[in-house]
């Protein structure tokens, strides 16, 4: 039985240089934070994804403020979001320190502005409310985030759908196409195609979804399974009495 | 000043080329127990003209070993005494029975001027002997070298105020009750000796019993003051200041000065076990090895938060700050953790133990620092340690990842001291609340929140029994956040204890939205608690100004904040459930008429429910903590089939087991009470009763025997 997180704590992608900082001490060390950012950037580029190097990015960040790069952080944020319903998103921002407003840098920090809108939008995955989420995203609002940052996160949006295939293929046996349209922010012609690469079939308007552990249900009575520790008193208590 | 309770004496004596005669005066009339020099004084005593014969003063030292027990001079170490003092003689202590004393006193001059011995003395209990005495009290070879003439001449301010400390000091030691004393010089043997048994029983009982006596709202004495009754042992004293600033901290308010001092005595501590060449040849109980990496944290911890309040900062506390930075810095703090464990390779020690090898292949693979059990202590305590720090930081992922080695049962031998124990489980537990592993964390606090109950009866006196209890409260209030979010009937006992106490809140929580006070009130009562990794910028004053106006939050708001967002991602959650609840099948318009809910969110909210149902738990043999697999969290499972809501729900057959072995167990009760009765003596009145009594109990036991072995097969 391989573990489900097993990708989730060292995805096969992850270069070896990265598994020693990440899993030694060394991830202290602050000179190595070009090398983490290198390879965020990389996982941007390649639609890769590895939590815990990023993790170490802002570890290194809450260590030596003078690091602090609101670019990288917002980066590992969008990178984040298409992890739902994985906590990643959450355990990003527990590392983020407040701060006062950086003094030191160019130009004004834009994460303080973005971070709130950012939280909703991990908040409105997270409670499956997709349709919501892509208003807000393609909304005049959260222009700076999709011009500065996610335009350049490869895929984002269909990382973002695949959140939504995660959820759907659990609920749902079949679902009608204009649903999920709205569900993918797709046109409902564009559906057919998209479905199709996952092996759901579009039946009459109606997309069906194969079979898996979590759209099949059966009752079920959970037996008492008595383990022989439960007895060893009775039974040693028994065999002194004889 | 001669201590009323003590007889304990203690003076000043110019020494310059006298240390010979007082010693020789001394011991022509009174046998000297021990003369102790200090190797950090012999030099002090050459500053002096006509410096004493070290080889003399020692043979009087070996002599006195045959000697009868009388008197104990010391020499204190140079700290003792203001390093620019002119006067700076070799302080001694006379600790002379009352035989003694009449014969020392003749021998004494004090040093200090009249109107500064008035003005210090005043505040003491003036000792009447010591008056009579220091009149006209000269050594008879200190005016004939003329030294002290020139040495006062060049007397200045500091050198008074020097003086005067001493003085204090002597004041001080005078003052300590004769038990304490007496203790203090019982535990350095002990320490000495390493003798773990009588320092455990120092540590644990005797330290405890006198700080509730004497020492209940003031501190212990200074180390200074102590360090003529260790021989100034400098380890010993660093140990002793361990537990001095730990009393200070855990009973009084620590100062600044305090939180300084602790923390460079931490560092003295860990530099001398890690620095040295080779292992160092300490022994100490694994409960005070425990304690002083937990304190250390905990020293760590409560300086951050007292740190991050800049605006109650006296000038004086903010120009300590600005110049202190490094002062309990987090990179200090992991500093030491990871060395300890790098040290003494316990992961090493921990993966050989679990692959079975053998003592010997064990002490090859952990090294000369491993073999030793100080060492391998501190380094399992580190890992916990830095669990620790890194759940009060906010790295839940790194603070699993430290404890990836470590096999959580209570089978393992660092599971003898009860806090630490306790504190792991407690600090995975919350780990796991904030990956959203609620199972794990149930897991982890039922399992230690059982053992706990086990261990009441004999915990209750132990000193630590008060913190294993609240921190065993703070894991009930967690468990039943993690209980209404994943409800599990891992164990019945401890969900009925959840239920009495919390019972209020328990229903709040389930009410959806208006619920959220109800967690964050509990959260916020159990949750550990949490710093900030940087100081304010106390080096800069404008940045630091910038910081105040900023309004910077507590970083437990953060977490707060991140925890709710995951409850409230789920609110809708048990609602839907209860009216699935009474469906086998259901239309998804007809229950979003029920709810009064858009039909349309009303199934994006099935699918929060749904992906709420599922969660990642450790299921057996996981190797790491955060390895494990997708599991169904609730007994409702449902599917949505277009717009057809299917309903079904895994019920638990009815539980035999507990009901047989209790029975069992009571039916073997009475059988051995019969068995182990006497015969009834057969007499007309009595044995119809003795028969009838027990008969109706007996009589199922076979039955229930017979039931209870077949359930197991």
């Amino acid at each position: 039985m391989s573990s489900a997180t097993s990708e989730w704590v060292t995805p096969p992608t992850r270069p070896e240089l990265i598994e020693n900082l990440v899993s030694g001490v060394d991830r202290y060390n602050p000179s190595n934070v070009s090398i983490l950012e290198d390879y965020l950037y990389h996982q941007i580029r390649s639609q890769e994804y590895d939590c815990l190097a990023n993790l170490a990015i802002l570890k290194l960040y809450q260590f030596n403020g003078d690091l602090y790069n609101p670019d990288v952080v917002i980066n590992i944020l969008v990178k984040a979001l298409t992890s739902v319903p994985f906590p990643d998103f959450n355990l990003s921002v527990a590392l983020l320190d407040d701060r006062p407003p950086a003094a030191n840098l160019d130009e004004p920090d834009p994460l303080p502005a973005l971070l709130p809108r950012l939280t909703v939008l991990h908040s409105l995955l997270q409670q499956c409310r997709f349709p919501v989420f892509w208003e807000l995203y393609r909304s005049d609002d959260l222009e700076s985030l999709r011009d500065n940052y996610t335009v350049e996160v490869v895929g984002f949006e269909d990382a973002i759908r695949e959140v939504v295939v995660r959820a759907v293929k659990a609920t749902f046996q079949r679902i009608r196409v204009a649903r999920l349209a709205s569900y993918l922010s797709l046109d409902e012609s564009e559906v057919p195609a998209y479905v199709e690469k996952l092996g759901w079939k579009v039946d009459s308007g109606v997309v069906e979804i194969p079979p898996n552990p979590d759209n099949q249900i059966e009752s079920s009575v959970v037996q008492e399974n008595i383990k022989l520790p439960q007895l060893t008193k009775v039974i040693s208590h028994a065999i002194s009495a004889a | 000043m001669v201590d009323r309770n003590t007889g304990l004496y203690s003076c000043d004596i110019l020494t310059h080329g006298c240390s010979t005669n007082l010693v020789s005066s001394l011991s022509a009339t009174t046998p000297i127990l021990e003369l102790v020099v200090h190797p950090s004084r012999k030099g002090a005593l050459q500053e002096f003209e006509g410096p004493p014969n070290m080889d003399l003063i020692l043979s009087y030292y070996r002599k006195s070993q045959i000697s009868r027990l009388h008197q104990r001079v010391c020499i204190l170490p140079k700290a003792f005494l203001h390093p620019s003092s002119v006067l700076s003689r070799p302080h001694r202590l006379v600790q002379a029975g009352k035989k003694a004393k009449s014969i020392t006193d003749k021998h004494i001059y004090t040093i200090t001027m009249a109107q500064q011995r008035m003005a210090l003395w005043a505040a003491e209990e003036i000792d009447e002997d010591l008056h009579d005495v220091d009149v006209n009290l000269a050594l008879g070879n200190y005016g004939q070298n003329g030294l002290y003439d020139d040495a006062q001449s060049r007397i200045s301010e500091a050198t008074l105020l020097a003086v005067q400390q001493q003085m204090v000091q002597q004041a001080a030691f005078a003052q300590i009750p004769d038990v304490v004393k007496r203790f203090i010089v019982h535990f350095h043997n002990a320490v000495l000796e390493k003798n773990l048994a009588e320092i455990t029983v120092a540590y644990e009982s005797g330290w405890n019993k006198l700080t509730e006596k004497y020492y209940a709202k003031t501190e212990w004495p200074e180390a200074e003051i102590i360090a003529p009754l260790v021989n100034d042992d400098q380890l010993f004293l660093i140990l002793y200041r361990e537990l001095y600033y730990r009393h200070v901290y855990s009973r009084l308010q620590p100062n600044i000065d305090d939180r300084f001092h602790s923390y460079e005595n931490s560092c003295e501590l860990f530099n001398y076990l890690l620095n040295s060449e080779g292992p160092v040849p300490l022994e100490l109980p694994e409960q005070w090895l425990w304690d002083i990496v937990d304190e250390f944290i905990y020293q760590f911890q409560s300086f951050c938060v007292w740190r991050a309040k800049v605006k109650t900062k006296s000038d004086e506390e903010l120009a300590m700050l600005s110049d202190g930075a490094q002062v309990w810095s987090a990179y200090s703090v992991l500093n030491v953790l990871y060395s300890l464990i790098q040290k003494s390779r316990i992961n090493d020690y921990i993966l050989a133990q679990q692959e079975g090898k053998s003592e010997e292949e064990i002490a090859e693979i952990v090294g000369e620092y491993g073999v030793r059990p100080l060492y391998r202590m501190l380094g399992y305590f580190s890992l916990v340690g830095l669990l620790r720090v890194h759940v009060l930081l906010g790295d839940f992922t790194l603070a699993l990842k430290v404890m990836e080695n470590v096999e959580l049962n209570q089978k393992t031998p660092f599971t003898r001291v009860t806090a630490c124990h306790v504190a792991t489980y407690y600090y995975v537990g919350f780990c796991y609340i904030m990956l959203r592993r609620y199972p794990d964390a149930i897991r982890a606090f039922v399992s230690i929140l059982n053992f706990i109950l086990r261990m009441r009866q004999y915990h209750t006196r132990s000193y630590q029994y008060d913190q294993i209890n609240k921190t065993a409260d703070r894991m009930y209030a967690l468990f039943a956040i993690c209980n209404t979010l994943s409800p599990s009937r891992l164990d019945d006992n401890i969900a009925n204890i959840v239920k009495d106490r919390y019972s209020e809140q328990i229903g709040k929580m389930s009410r959806g939205e208006e619920g959220l006070a109800a967690f964050e009130e509990l959260f916020q009562y159990a949750c550990p608690k949490f710093i900030a990794a940087n100081a304010p910028p106390y080096e800069d004053p404008d940045l630091l100004a910038a910081y105040v106006d900023a309004q910077i939050g507590e970083p437990s708001t953060r977490h707060l904040a991140l925890f709710l967002a995951d409850v409230r991602a789920q609110t809708a959650a048990p609602t839907l459930r209860s009216f699935l609840k009474l469906y086998a099948s259901l239309d998804a318009a007809k229950l979003a008429g029920f709810l009064d809910a858009d039909e349309e969110e009303m199934v994006q909210q099935l699918m929060a429910a749904k992906a709420a149902s599922r969660c990642v738990s450790r299921v057996g043999s996981e190797k790491g903590m955060l390895e494990g697999q997708m599991i169904s969290t609730s007994d409702l499972d449902f599917v949505v089939n277009e717009n057809m809501v299917h309903i079904c729900e895994s019920t638990v057959g009815r539980r035999f087991a507990g009901w047989f072995i209790r029975n069992t167990e009571h039916a073997q009760r009475v059988y051995d009470g019969l068995h182990g009765a006497p015969l009834p003596v057969p007499k007309k009145a009595a044995a119809p009763d003795a028969a009838a009594a027990p008969a109706p109990e007996a009589k199922p036991a076979p039955a229930a025997k017979k039931v209870a072995w077949g359930a197991k097969a």
